[in-house]
């Protein structure tokens, strides 16, 4: 049984891992951030959830200065514009810099 | 057993007065049988006979002959041998002891009618026009797939889950005669089994009406980050389906790579087109994986088939997490050049896996590639002709493309392209030199590349983040992110090393043990759909009332399970030797003190 347990939490910690790794994308300390999340699965929390997980995407646009853009970072900005009339006259930089400032 | 007498030859009347055209089959009932249960009986066979279809009451052309029979064993509702048919005794018994106004939802009613349709189809399934249980599409649509390795078909079926009769996987033979009396009897059946209605249909003619359904086919996600319910698949919202492969890499369990599908679901409102593209949030990838319960995968159990193999759902931002950050793995999407009534047909299969089979894996007969190859081809004829098996998930992708299965002309052609419009997910360690240039060139940091840069300690690390401007802060928080990740994956290492050298574990796990188990629980849960609906009736693909409690269930356990994951997590974190756990926390520190320098930064100059 020890060893059944042993084994089987290595399995769990690969997953509890890229939970904590998801928190820390989404900026929150980590484990913290899908506590509060709905059972909904509803477009708005699919497009915010979007939107959270091509941040580390932003951050190679923005370091790369606009040449590395990802199918992630595209569907984010696109997301953010038809979500928000203002989003849809801002340049991709300032998106991509919004996303980085997001909590 | 009882001898079957000498039959009088009792002509049904209404058989001998019908045209030709629509003939219905003619039975001779026992003789002796006293005047009002022969009249019941030759009630019971007109219902039944007004049933059938056309075409499968012309088969019948020659005269069945009838009995009631009290030799039968134990649940055996009835036989069929060469144009005899006998059915339990108490069927009749009840049958006649009915309140007088019954439909087929009286149960003495629907027992009898299934009794009699089931017999009937296994005279129906040996005529010439029958035949149905040789039917190589039908073989393909019930479960008993043609086998990778060598001609032939594999002898078990695993579509074992929400089955509406265990007995059908008995045979094909049975298999047919319980599905043609759900057919005609069961209203649903065309919402629950509608590859299988369809199959029907094409075949006597008909068609079967399936106004009733509960809308779109449900997939329950393997989210293992956030608690999702059941997803809603609109078939007429998919735009295309790729072959999704995850490139090999030096580790002998990945070195063939990994084929998944991924349908390209649009997004709520967007019209069905390449724009779909992009609504990667509402993406579905389909993966056959084992359910692997343990962490030492073991070659033994991979080539002895003990571990199951199962159809997961799964959102493809995940999966692209898992391959190109954790694994550094890329990962292709070529598009399949399918039909319109394709896409819906391998969407449906998909989801009939999903909630119905429970398959074993096995490395090399049946892997994913297999698996994969086995849901194109039973779901669509055209591909099933192409000959696509393969072993390899590479092999599949190229005979895919050599059978002109693909869509290679909605590929872009430049690579840039391909990023940007997610036919190629690149693994994430293909930019870290570039970022660390950034960095080296803002922050003038002595290191020559990326991976110098990694070695260094997390503290070290840190020394710079303080004068980070915009530029280099992503691209330190792209570096750090990787950080992250090794840490936990030599966080992962350590773990297995220790413990599994030193199986006395360190003290305090017992809550942690109890927490585990539950975890796995619903882990499991998450693997086998069909697991959710224990002791809900119905079968095949779920309906209404199934999905009220699916949705309460799924909803449940999923938040349960993001609950026990962090609780792990900080209860693992403490098995740790303290320099591994003060390396993963410097490295978790560091992001977040970048994301704290990125938001001041990136708020003020936009």
């Amino acid at each position: 049984m020890k060893h059944y347990l042993l084994t089987a939490t290595l399995v769990l910690l690969g997953i509890a891992a890229s939970h904590a790794l998801a928190a820390s994308f989404a900026g929150t300390s980590a484990g913290a951030s899908s506590a509060g999340s709905s059972a909904s699965s509803g477009s708005t929390s699919g497009d915010d959830k979007l939107v959270r997980e091509a941040r580390e995407d932003a951050a190679g646009f923005v370091a790369s200065d606009g040449r590395l853009r990802s199918a992630r970072l595209e569907a984010a900005l696109r997301v953010m514009r038809e979500r928000d009339p203002a989003a849809a006259q801002a340049s991709d930089l300032a998106l991509a810099r919004r996303i980085l400032a997001q909590d | 057993m009882r001898p079957w007498r000498c039959l009088a030859a009792v002509l049904s009347v209404a058989g001998a007065l019908v045209p030709v055209a629509q003939a219905a089959p003619v039975f001779r009932l026992e003789e002796g049988m006293p005047p009002e249960e022969a009249a019941a009986t030759r009630q019971l066979l007109d219902e039944a006979a007004a049933r059938l279809p056309a075409t499968w009451a012309q088969a019948l052309d020659r005269p069945i002959d009838f009995a009631w029979r009290d030799d039968l064993p134990g649940g055996v509702h009835g036989r069929a041998h060469a144009w005899r048919i006998g059915l339990r005794r108490e069927l009749l018994q009840a049958w006649m002891a009915r309140p007088a106004p019954a439909d087929a939802s009286d149960q003495a009613t629907h027992a009898a009618l299934a009794a009699a349709l089931h017999e009937l189809a296994h005279l129906y399934d040996r005529t010439r026009a029958g035949r149905l249980s040789r039917d190589p599409r039908l073989l393909d649509l019930a479960g008993w797939q043609e086998a990778a390795w060598r001609p032939g078909r594999r002898g078990r079926n695993d579509f074992r889950d929400r089955s509406p009769d265990a007995y059908e996987l008995r045979s094909p033979r049975e298999y047919v005669a319980v599905n043609l009396e759900h057919y005609l009897l069961d209203p649903g059946y065309a919402c629950r089994r509608p590859a299988l209605a369809a199959y029907f249909d094409a075949r006597f003619g008909t068609a079967t009406p399936r106004a009733d359904c509960a809308p779109g086919l449900p997939f329950v996600r393997d989210a293992v980050r956030d608690g999702t319910g059941p997803q809603l698949v609109d078939p007429e919202h998919i735009h295309a389906v790729d072959y999704l492969l995850a490139e090999g890499n030096s580790r002998p369990m990945s070195r063939w790579g990994h084929g998944m599908l991924r349908l390209v679901v649009c997004a709520p409102g967007r019209q069905r087109g390449p724009d779909c593209r992009l609504d990667l949030q509402h993406h579905l990838v389909l993966s056959f994986r084992a359910f692997v319960d343990d962490v030492q995968i073991s070659s033994w159990r991979g080539l002895t088939g003990s571990y199951p193999s199962r159809l997961f759902a799964l959102p493809l931002g995940q999966v692209v997490d898992e391959y190109t950050r954790v694994e550094l793995r890329g990962l292709r999407s070529v598009p399949l050049d399918l039909r319109r009534d394709e896409i819906e047909a391998l969407a449906t299969r998909a989801a009939q896996l999903h909630w119905n089979y429970d398959g074993r894996y096995f490395f090399v007969g049946n892997n994913c590639a297999v698996e994969t190859w086995k849901l194109l081809h039973d779901a669509m004829p055209r591909l099933a002709a192409m000959g696509l098996q393969s072993i390899t998930p590479n092999g599949l992708l190229a005979r895919l493309r050599r059978a002109g299965a693909t869509d290679e002309a909605a590929i872009p052609v430049d690579a840039d392209g391909q990023v940007r419009l997610g036919y190629y997910f690149a693994p994430a360690n293909a930019t870290y030199d570039g970022m660390y240039a950034v960095v080296r060139e803002e922050l003038a940091t002595p290191q020559a590349d990326a991976a110098a840069w990694l070695e260094l300690e997390p503290e070290t690390r840190r020394e710079v983040l303080p004068r980070a401007g915009l530029r280099a802060a992503a691209a330190l928080l792209v570096l750090e992110s990787a950080a992250v990740r090794r840490e936990e994956a030599l966080a992962r290492d350590e773990l297995k090393r220790r413990w599994l050298d030193k199986p006395e574990a360190p003290g305090g796990t017992g809550e942690l043990a109890q927490a585990l188990r539950e975890f796995l629980r619903l882990g499991g849960a998450f693997s086998r759909p069909a697991s959710w609906l224990d002791g809900v009736p119905g079968y095949g693909l779920p309906q209404a009332q199934e999905r009220e409690v699916l949705e309460r269930r799924v909803a449940a356990d999923a938040a349960a399970r993001a609950r026990q994951a962090q609780a792990l997590e900080a209860g693992v974190r403490g098995l740790l030797s303290p320099r591994r756990r003060a390396a993963l926390e410097g490295a978790e520190r560091n992001l977040e003190l970048l994301g704290e320098r990125l938001r001041s930064l990136a708020g003020e100059s936009s």
